[in-house]
C-alpha cells in the first residue's frame, strides 16, 4: 500500500512580478512502512516539497495523497485534522516548548490530538522511555543536550501513534555521534510501529538508515532506484 | 492538563511581574476611582440613610439633602396632626466657624432631638446622645477631630461666639463634599446658627424721607464668659426638615400629599426619593460624577495598552511555537485559547492583588482622612468583569498576529 503519493506537483512564488518555478512536477509514492530520504542540494525544492507532502503549502498543481486520502482538495480546517491525526513532526531546531518540560512536550502533543487525563502522563513517560530519557523527563529543553533535544522531539512526533513522520534535517544540528544514534533510533521506532517516515536532510552519513532515497534537483525528482543504487 | 499559557506566561517572571504590577495598578485605579465615586456619592445621603424617618418634609424649594431654605418650627407640631403620622420631630441644618487653637473651620450644625427616635447622627452610644441635652455640646465624627483640632470627649471649642464641648464622637456620617458636621440638640443648633452678629434696623423720619441703617455687629466673644443657656425653640424658629414616621401600614405616597398640603410651602420625600435626588444631584448636576468616571476609564485604556503589549510582545516571540503547534494539528481555537488563558490569567492575577491594594487604601483613608473608597461585593464583580474585558480584549492584537503565522515557519532553522 502507498502511504505517500504525489502526482506532477508544481509549485511556484511570485517574487514582484517575477514567478519562480521551486517544484517543475514531481512524481512520488512511498510505500507504508518505509524510511525514505529526500536529498538534494541547497535551493533544490526539498523543504517545499515535504511542506506540500504534510499538508501545510498548497501546492500551485497537482496531488498528494496521504493514507489514500487526497489531501489538496481539503479544507484548512481539514488539514489540520489530518494533519493532527495522521502526522508526526520533526524538525530541524527541534521546535520543543521551552516553558514545558520534556514530559509535558509530549503531554502538550497527547493533549492536541484529543487525548485527555491523567493516562497521558503514563503514556509520555513511557515515550521518553522508549528514546532513553527515562531520567530526563522533567528537564526544561534548555537543559537537554541537542542530542536529547530531538530525542524528545522524537518521542513527541511518536505521540498519538501517527501513520507518517515527516523529518526536516532532524540530525543538522547534531554532531556525527549523535546523529547516526538519533537515526538509528528513528528507524528502530519506525520498524516497531510501522510508521512510514519521510526524511529530509543533506546528511550522507544517515543513507544507510534509508528503505530508499529519493534526489531532487532544480525542482525535479531523479530516478529513485538507480540514485538508491549509485549511493549504496 | 499542560498548561502552554500559564508555563509561557511565568517563563520569564521578571517580566510577568513587571506587567502584573501594570495591571494591578490599572485595576486600582479602576477600583480606587469608582469607589470614591460611590462612597462620595453615599456619603451625601449616609444622613438620611441611617435615620428612621419614612417621610422627609422639605422646603418646596429643595435643592439637595443640604440645600434647601428653612420653615418654621410651628410646622412640625402641625406634621404631628395629619392623619397617618405616627411621630413628627425637626431636623435643622446651619453653617457655622469652629474656633479651636485659635485656627478656623468651617461647620455644619445638624440639630435634631436627641430624645427622639427618627434622626441618630452615625454610630454613636446612647451616653452621647444623652449628653446632647446639656447646652452648648456636640458630637462629631473621629474622622473630624484632627480638623476641628480635638484630642477627645471633654474637649472645647467655640462655634462662632458660644463655646461647645465636645461630649461624644460618631463615625461613618461625613460627607465629602460638605463642610466638618457637628452635631447638637435642636435648641443648642439654634443657638449656634444664629450666634455671632446681631442686626439692627435704625431710621429716622426726615422732610419727607425716612433714612433707615441696617447694623450688623458682631457680637462679643462669650466662650469663656459666663453664657445662659441657650433658649427654647419658639414657633417661627427656623428648622429645615420635618422627619416623619408613619403609622403602620401607611400608604407613604398618600401620607407625602397630605403632609405637602397641609404644610404650605413644603415638598415631602421618601427615604429613598431623597437619598435618590440627593445623589443624582452630585452625580449629575455637578463635575464629580464625569471626572471620577472619565479617571476609571483611563485606568481601564491604561490597562488594555499594558496587557495588549504584553501579549503582543509574548506572541511575537514565541511566533515558531506558535507555527509549531500549528504544524502539529492544532485548530485555531487551540491556538487562541492560549492566547485568551493568558489574558485570563493576567486579569486574574492583576486583579486580586490590585483589590487587596485598593482595600487597603480604602481602609486607611476612611480612617485618617474620612474619604471613603467604597467596595461593594457588586463593585468588585463589576470590576473583576471589567478586568477580564479589559484583557480579553487586549488579546485581539496578539490573536490577530497569530492569525497570519504560516506554518511553515517551522521548516525554517
Amino acid at each position: 500500500m502507498v502511504a505517500i503519493a504525489a502526482h506532477n506537483i508544481q509549485m511556484s512564488f511570485m517574487s514582484g512580478t517575477t514567478e519562480t518555478k521551486v517544484l517543475k512536477g514531481i512524481d512520488l509514492a512511498i510505500p507504508s512502512g518505509q524510511i525514505r530520504l529526500m536529498m538534494g542540494p541547497s535551493g533544490s525544492g526539498k523543504t517545499t516539497l515535504l511542506s506540500i507532502l504534510a499538508g501545510i503549502l498548497t501546492p500551485s498543481a497537482g496531488q498528494v495523497e496521504l493514507l489514500g486520502q487526497e489531501i489538496t482538495q481539503l479544507s484548512r480546517k481539514q488539514l489540520t485534522v489530518f494533519r493532527r491525526d495522521h502526522i508526526g513532526f520533526i524538525f530541524q531546531s527541534f521546535n520543543l516548548f521551552p516553558a514545558l518540560t520534556a514530559l509535558e512536550n509530549i503531554e502538550l502533543a497527547l493533549q492536541l490530538k484529543g487525548k485527555k487525563g491523567p493516562g497521558n502522563q503514563e503514556i509520555a513517560f513511557d515515550l521518553l522511555k522508549q528514546v532513553g530519557l527515562g531520567d530526563r523527563v522533567n528537564n526544561l529543553p534548555a537543559d537537554l543536550s541537542g542530542g536529547q533535544k530531538q530525542r524528545v522531539a522524537i518521542a513527541r512526533a511518536l505521540a498519538g501513534e501517527p501513520e507518517l513522520i515527516m523529518a526536516d534535517e532532524p540530525t543538522a544540528a547534531l554532531d556525527s555521534s549523535t546523529g547516526r544514534d538519533v537515526i538509528e533510533l528513528m528507524q528502530y521506532l519506525a520498524k516497531n510501529k510501522g510508521c512510514t517516515v519521510l526524511i529530509i536532510t543533506h546528511d550522507p552519513r544517515i543513507t544507510d538508515a534509508a528503505d530508499e532515497i529519493t534526489y531532487l534537483e532544480d525542482g525535479l525528482l531523479a530516478s529513485e532506484s538507480s540514485l538508491v543504487t549509485g549511493l549504496h | 492538563m499542560v498548561s502552554l499559557a500559564r508555563k509561557n506566561l511565568l517563563k520569564d517572571l521578571p517580566r510577568f511581574l513587571v506587567a502584573q504590577a501594570g495591571i494591578m495598578f490599572a485595576v486600582s485605579l479602576v477600583t480606587i476611582q469608582t469607589g470614591i465615586l460611590k462612597g462620595f456619592t453615599r456619603s451625601t445621603t449616609l444622613l438620611i440613610d441611617s435615620s428612621e424617618a419614612d417621610i422627609w418634609v422639605a422646603s418646596e424649594n429643595i435643592v439637595n439633602f443640604e440645600l434647601t431654605e428653612p420653615f418654621p418650627y410651628v410646622q412640625v407640631r402641625q406634621a404631628e396632626e395629619v392623619e397617618g403620622v405616627a411621630r413628627a420631630e425637626a431636623l435643622t441644618i446651619g453653617s457655622g466657624r469652629w474656633y479651636s487653637d485659635g485656627k478656623l473651620t468651617t461647620l455644619r450644625v445638624f440639630g435634631f432631638d436627641p430624645n427622639g427616635d427618627l434622626f441618630r447622627p452615625g454610630d454613636v452610644s446612647d451616653n452621647s446622645m444623652q449628653a446632647l441635652n446639656a447646652p452648648y455640646s456636640a458630637l462629631i465624627d473621629r474622622t473630624n477631630m484632627r480638623s476641628f483640632r480635638i484630642d477627645g470627649v471633654g474637649d472645647t471649642a467655640r462655634i462662632r461666639q458660644l463655646p461647645v464641648m465636645v461630649v461624644g464622637l460618631t463615625r461613618d456620617t461625613q460627607s465629602l463634599v460638605s463642610s466638618k458636621f457637628v452635631f447638637t440638640s435642636l435648641v443648642n443648633a439654634n443657638a449656634y446658627i444664629s450666634s455671632g452678629f446681631s442686626a439692627g434696623l435704625t431710621c429716622q423720619l426726615g422732610e419727607g424721607d425716612i433714612t433707615c441703617i441696617n447694623a450688623f455687629q458682631r457680637e462679643p466673644d462669650a466662650a469663656n464668659a459666663d453664657v445662659a443657656d441657650p433658649e427654647p425653640l419658639k414657633a417661627d424658629a427656623p428648622v429645615t426638615y420635618v422627619l416623619v414616621k408613619a403609622k403602620p401600614g401607611e400608604n407613604l405616597q398618600r401620607l407625602k400629599r397630605r403632609l405637602e398640603s397641609e404644610l404650605s410651602g413644603t415638598k415631602a420625600f421618601t427615604k429613598n426619593e431623597l437619598i435618590t435626588s440627593t445623589q443624582a444631584y452630585w452625580q449629575n448636576r455637578t463635575g464629580i460624577g464625569f471626572i471620577l468616571g472619565l479617571g476609571a476609564i483611563v485606568g481601564v485604556i491604561v490597562g488594555m495598552v499594558v496587557v495588549a503589549q504584553i501579549l503582543y510582545t509574548s506572541v511575537s516571540e514565541n511566533l515558531r511555537e506558535f507555527g509549531t503547534l500549528k504544524a502539529m494539528g492544532a485548530s485555531d481555537w487551540d491556538i487562541y485559547s492560549v492566547i485568551l488563558e493568558q489574558s485570563l490569567w493576567m486579569a486574574l492575577l492583576g486583579y486580586v492583588p490590585g483589590l487587596l491594594l485598593c482595600w487597603g487604601v480604602g481602609t486607611w483613608t476612611a480612617a485618617t482622612q474620612g474619604i471613603v473608597v467604597l467596595i461593594t461585593p457588586l463593585s468588585a464583580v463589576g470590576v473583576l468583569g471589567i478586568t477580564v474585558v479589559m484583557c480579553v480584549g487586549s488579546a485581539v492584537f496578539a490573536i490577530q498576529k497569530v492569525t497570519r503565522v504560516d506554518p511553515g515557519i517551522v521548516f525554517k532553522a
